[in-house]
């Protein structure tokens, strides 16, 4: 997937951050590529583009080991939103959101959108939540400096897809200039249906 | 994962070093153009002059003359050396002092500046300003400061100064922006704007900085965890991190790779999916460095190149390990390396066709079609891998050097019929997708010749189609596969699609007569058409025997159908010919007669004579057969009377002849009505045939369209037939002839009705017939009466109207103008319309239309016509 960008300037960066073996990458690859996939831990990081309609979006998937910490805030630099992730059923990932994941997103741009999400949903049972999904609510809440509709809180599931589409749609719809796309509507139409093919694409395969 | 994209070739080894002092140890180096530089731990500098040369075997090796030395009186290792090749001047770090050189002579430069106190320095390849007589380097000083030089011939300027937090250990310059490592983090300094923005911490103890330029504005970082970071100027990384060894001494770029080097390996990284591509052992590596593509290496004793491999060689390197992805990577950034454009695209398109192949010999038929097609396969090589498929008169010749090691499908699949198919699936898919497009140039007949053995082989169906299209196959090519196949209909189509109608109706001919088999084929009916359409009569005659005695009735189709159909000129087959062609065959002239009779309705006599004495003869056939079946031989009876009573171009007298010898009386009797002998005819009807409603019909049917007289006149004449007083039986006549008297159809001329019945008829016998005749005559009568009646009171009606329109009197003065011209009217005559339009006689051409208004006046309305006045003066 990785390839050289330098053409074009992404429109959006999405960076994803948490703690070691929470599924960073595998909600990533779940995403591009649709299917599940158990990956090897990821070294320093990786990239992959997506075309969303007419934008081009940068996703940086980062190393969640501690060795990588100061990488990981420089490629949160200039990133317009931040997928903060942990696992439900491991209570120090979410604690090291705050720690360690959190001063990072400085390098972020101002407004950055960051969205919690509790990974591993499927793993869930009865009893072993280890987070109160309150407490995620609140992180979700205090580290949103602008107005939302709603706090951007997610459980998901890379094995079965859920909340994995939905979250970086709402991500895209919520970061990347709807108006915009509407003004110069009739200028773009033709080629937002063009690359929605491409992005159709792109999944598919 | 391997790739060999560059060979590690000795350059300048230990003993050339040795020779001079034994303990020399290099501490850096530099090349410029041909020179190479060598400084060292004892302070010297060495100079190279270093060619290459390509060795008997087509390999490089390199060949080096030492051109001089020189020695700084430092006592301290020569730490930098970089060559200015447009100044003539070499600069030197050596005891933290920079100081400039002569390139060639290696003598110091007294007036130039000397630098102090520097840790290392760095030349910017991509200044702002660009100066030919300058150089722009950037210089990092214990002080704990960059600055920035301007370097020419004679001094060392200093255009900028950027105070850092730290040491900076090592830099890099691109534009304005200076990549830097202090000890702790890295920063990117904008030494104009004075911008700074930190990259991301490290530990000097752990790792040591290495910064190399990439492209512009981008550069490539040591980091924590062996990684390798790309940073753009704005604080950015645009690639994924690449993954090194630990203890990297030095890496630089020459695109597309990274080249790393620790003591043990230099590894190399590609850029494009930053995947390490090869690994190089080398002890004891120090330095490494790139100079305008050169590449050298050196360990403490030893210099050696590393010659980059030619892209060409790497694609086809990894081809044969059939990586194509990286492969078709790799082609494109070669645009990058200066290739122009169009010799590029040629390779491009090669390499595209060879990983085409390579897909395609591992079925990954999607990726293999995309290929071809943007490779632009000329398809012909395709079709050469299956044996037997390329047309034997093609002349094409494989592409060398050859774009697959395939020998044939046959050996890549092993022999196994399942693949072998899906390969031939695959080809056929593929021609069915360029077919007709503008890729199958020059191959048309190749790519038709394949699709039709293919389609014989695997897909039947799809035959007739191609071949009904303008089919550019080459027939005598694909005969054997089509008869192998059994597919001689389409063979036979084949041939008929070019021309050739003697083969094709011969291979019907035999499919016929079944000495070949093809279900395709749809029978005689088939082949009946394709001669009724057929615009050869040579093939015609040829061919039509055979089918006539298959089957007499469809065979005569040929000339039935032929006729009717516009395209065959009527000449070409002269009905008179065909008919004596067909004599042989009974059911087949009857036939045609009955087409050319019935149909064309030709007044020929001699058609309807034969046809006539055809159907007699038949008749005659089938009474002489005992065991006729009394059905059959009214109906053919019933067809020869249809056809004496419809025709009237025979000839009678022959056939009464012979109908009168058989004593076949319906027949006579439809015979003596067309010669107007209507006493003799009725005379059989009733006397032999005793058949009185055959009788009477055929007194309605004769005085058809004839007038009422003639129709009397044949009743009457039935009548006295009935009531001939010569007659002995007349008696068992009169039933009839009352019947007729008394038949509504029937007209009779009363009086002479009363003449001939006998006088002893009873009243009441006739008392129907004549009720009925009074009844006709008066209402005749009357309706005369009524006729005449409207007759006068219309010609009464005129008369008034004429006289009303003469009435009046019409007065001519002088005053008084032609209509049309305008003149006055100098003649006695003059025309009036009767809208009251007054013309001369002679500007009036049709009396029935008014001149001025144009106005239509009926000639049957007789007070619309126009009075032409003699009796009015013009006084």
């Amino acid at each position: 997937m990785a390839s050289v960008t330098g053409k074009r300037k992404a429109d959006l960066k999405v960076v994803i951050l948490g703690a070691a073996n929470v599924g960073k990458t595998t909600y990533i690859h779940r995403y591009i590529e649709g299917k599940f996939q158990q990956k090897i831990s990821t070294i320093g990081a990786s990239f992959s583009l997506k075309q969303w309609g007419p934008y081009n979006i940068a996703l940086w998937d980062t190393a969640g080991e501690e060795r990588f910490t100061g990488l990981s805030s420089f490629y949160c630099r200039s990133a317009g939103a931040a997928i903060l992730a942990y696992d439900l059923i491991d209570e120090d990932s979410f604690h090291s959101l705050r720690a360690r994941f959190l001063p990072l997103l400085q390098a972020a741009e101002p407004n950055c959108l960051v969205v919690v999400i509790g990974m591993k949903q499927d793993l869930l049972t009865v009893d072993n939540r280890a987070v109160e999904q309150k407490e995620a609510l609140m992180l979700a809440k205090e580290v949103n400096k602008r107005t939302l509709d709603k706090i951007p809180y997610y459980e998901a599931s890379s094995v079965s897809g859920h909340n994995v589409e939905n979250v970086f749609e709402y991500i895209f719809q919520t970061c990347l200039p709807q108006e915009a796309k509407n003004l110069d509507g009739l200028h773009v139409s033709d080629l937002t249906l063009e690359e929605k093919a491409q992005t159709g694409k792109s999944c598919s395969c | 994962m391997s790739v060999r994209a560059f060979d590690l070739v000795p350059a300048i080894e230990r003993a050339q070093l040795i020779s001079d002092k034994a303990k020399t140890e290099i501490t850096c180096i530099e090349c410029c153009g041909k020179n190479l530089y060598i400084g060292t731990g004892d302070c010297l500098i060495i100079h190279y002059i270093i060619e290459e040369k390509i060795g008997s075997n087509g390999k490089i090796h390199l060949v080096s003359e030492k051109q001089g030395y020189r020695h700084l009186a430092l006592k301290k290792p020569v730490s930098q050396l970089k060559a200015a090749s447009a100044l003539n001047r070499i600069l030197v770090l050596c005891d933290n002092m920079l100081v400039l050189l002569n390139m060639f002579d290696l003598e110091p430069i007294l007036s130039g500046t000397r630098i102090k106190n520097v840790v290392s320095f760095c030349l910017n390849e991509n200044p702002i300003k660009s100066n030919p007589f300058s150089i722009e380097i950037c210089v990092s000083l214990k002080k704990k400061c960059l600055q920035i030089y301007k370097v020419t011939e004679d001094k060392m300027t200093l255009i900028r100064d950027v105070s850092t937090t730290d040491i900076p250990i090592t830099m890099c310059i691109d534009g304005t922006f200076i990549c830097t490592a202090l000890p702790t983090q890295y920063y990117i300094i904008n030494y104009v704007t004075g911008g700074v923005q930190d990259l991301f911490p490290y530990d000097s103890n752990h790792v040591r900085p290495i910064i190399t330029r990439i492209t512009r504005e981008e550069f490539l970082l040591s980091a924590p965890g062996a990684l390798g970071m790309f940073a753009s100027a704005s604080g950015t990384s645009q690639r994924p991190p690449l993954q090194w060894s630990e203890n990297l001494v030095s890496v630089i770029y020459s695109h597309p790779y990274c080249l790393a080097l620790n003591d043990e390996f230099i590894t190399v990284h590609s850029i494009l999916d930053q995947q390490q591509k090869q690994s190089i052992p080398f002890q004891g590596g120090q330095h490494l460095g790139e100079f305008d593509g050169k590449i050298f290496v050196a360990s403490a004793q030893d210099i050696y190149a590393l010659i980059p491999i030619p892209v060409e060689k790497q694609i086809q390197a990894l081809l044969v390990d059939k990586r194509v992805k990286e492969a078709l990577d790799l082609a494109q950034v070669a645009t990058k390396t200066g290739i122009d454009k169009e010799k590029f695209l040629k390779m491009y398109q090669r390499i595209q066709l060879q990983a085409g192949f390579i897909e395609f010999s591992e079925m990954n038929f999607d990726e293999a079609q995309k290929l071809f097609r943007s490779g632009r396969l000329d398809v012909r090589e395709m079709i050469a891998i299956y044996p037997h498929l390329l047309a034997t008169s093609s002349r094409f010749v494989k592409c060398l050097p050859p774009l697959h090691d395939i020998a044939d499908i046959v050996q890549l699949c092993r022999g196994e019929e399942d693949r072998i198919i899906e390969y031939k699936r695959f080809l056929i898919s593929y021609l069915e997708e360029i077919h007709g497009t503008r890729h199958t140039l020059g191959a048309h007949m190749e790519i038709d010749t394949a699709l039709v053995k293919l389609y014989a082989e695997l897909k039947p169906d799809e035959l007739p189609i191609l071949v009904a299209s303008d089919c550019a196959c080459d027939v005598g090519d694909c005969i054997p596969y089509l008869e192998k196949h059994n597919r001689h209909h389409m063979l036979a189509l084949l041939h008929s699609s070019h021309g050739d109608h003697d083969r094709a109706l011969g291979i019907w001919t035999k499919l016929i007569k079944t000495e070949m088999e093809d279900e395709s084929f749809p029978g005689v009916a088939f082949m009946v058409e394709y001669l009724t359409h057929i615009n050869n009569s040579e093939m015609v005659w040829k061919y039509a025997d055979f089918l006539l005695e298959k089957d007499q009735l469809l065979g005569v189709k040929i000339f039935i159908d032929r006729s009717s159909s516009p395209a065959q000129s009527e000449d070409e087959l002269p009905s008179d010919q065909v008919v004596d062609y067909l004599s042989r065959y009974p059911v087949a002239v009857v036939k045609y007669l009955e087409h050319l009779v019935f149909e064309c309705k030709s007044e020929v006599e001699k058609y309807h004579t034969h046809l006539s004495v055809l159907y007699l003869d038949s008749v005659i056939r089938l009474m002489k057969d005992t065991n006729t079946q009394k059905e059959e031989l009214d109906k053919a009876r019933s067809e020869l009377c249809r056809m004496l009573q419809t025709s009237s171009h025979y000839r009678i007298q022959l056939i009464l002849g012979k109908v009168t010898e058989l004593e076949l009386y319906p027949e006579c009797a439809i015979l003596y009505g067309k010669l107007e002998e209507h006493d003799k005819a009725l005379g059989i009807l009733v006397h032999k045939l005793r058949d009185f409603d055959a009788a009477e019909n055929y007194c309605i049917v004769n005085a058809k369209d004839r007038d009422l007289n003639f129709r009397k006149r044949l009743f009457q004449v039935l009548l006295s037939i009935y009531l001939d007083p010569n007659n002995e039986r007349r008696d068992s006549f009169v039933a009839p002839a009352v019947a007729l008297l008394n038949n509504n159809k029937a007209d009779f001329d009363m009086i002479k009705v009363l003449q001939v019945i006998p006088d002893h008829w009873s009243i009441g016998l006739l008392s129907r017939f004549l009720t009925s005749s009074v009844r006709k005559a008066t209402n005749r009568y009357r309706m005369t009466h009524i006729q005449r009646m409207l007759a006068r009171g219309e010609n009464l009606q005129l008369k008034s109207e004429h006289i009303e329109l003469l009435r009046d009197g019409l007065k001519m003065t002088d005053d008084k103008l032609c209509a049309v011209c305008g003149e006055r009217f100098s003649e006695v005559t003059f025309v009036r319309y009767p809208n009251g339009i007054m013309t001369h006689t002679s500007c009036a051409p049709n009396k029935y239309i008014c001149p001025v208004t144009g106005k239509l006046f009926s000639a049957t309305q007789g007070t619309a016509l126009p009075s032409v006045d003699h009796n009015h003066d013009a006084r």
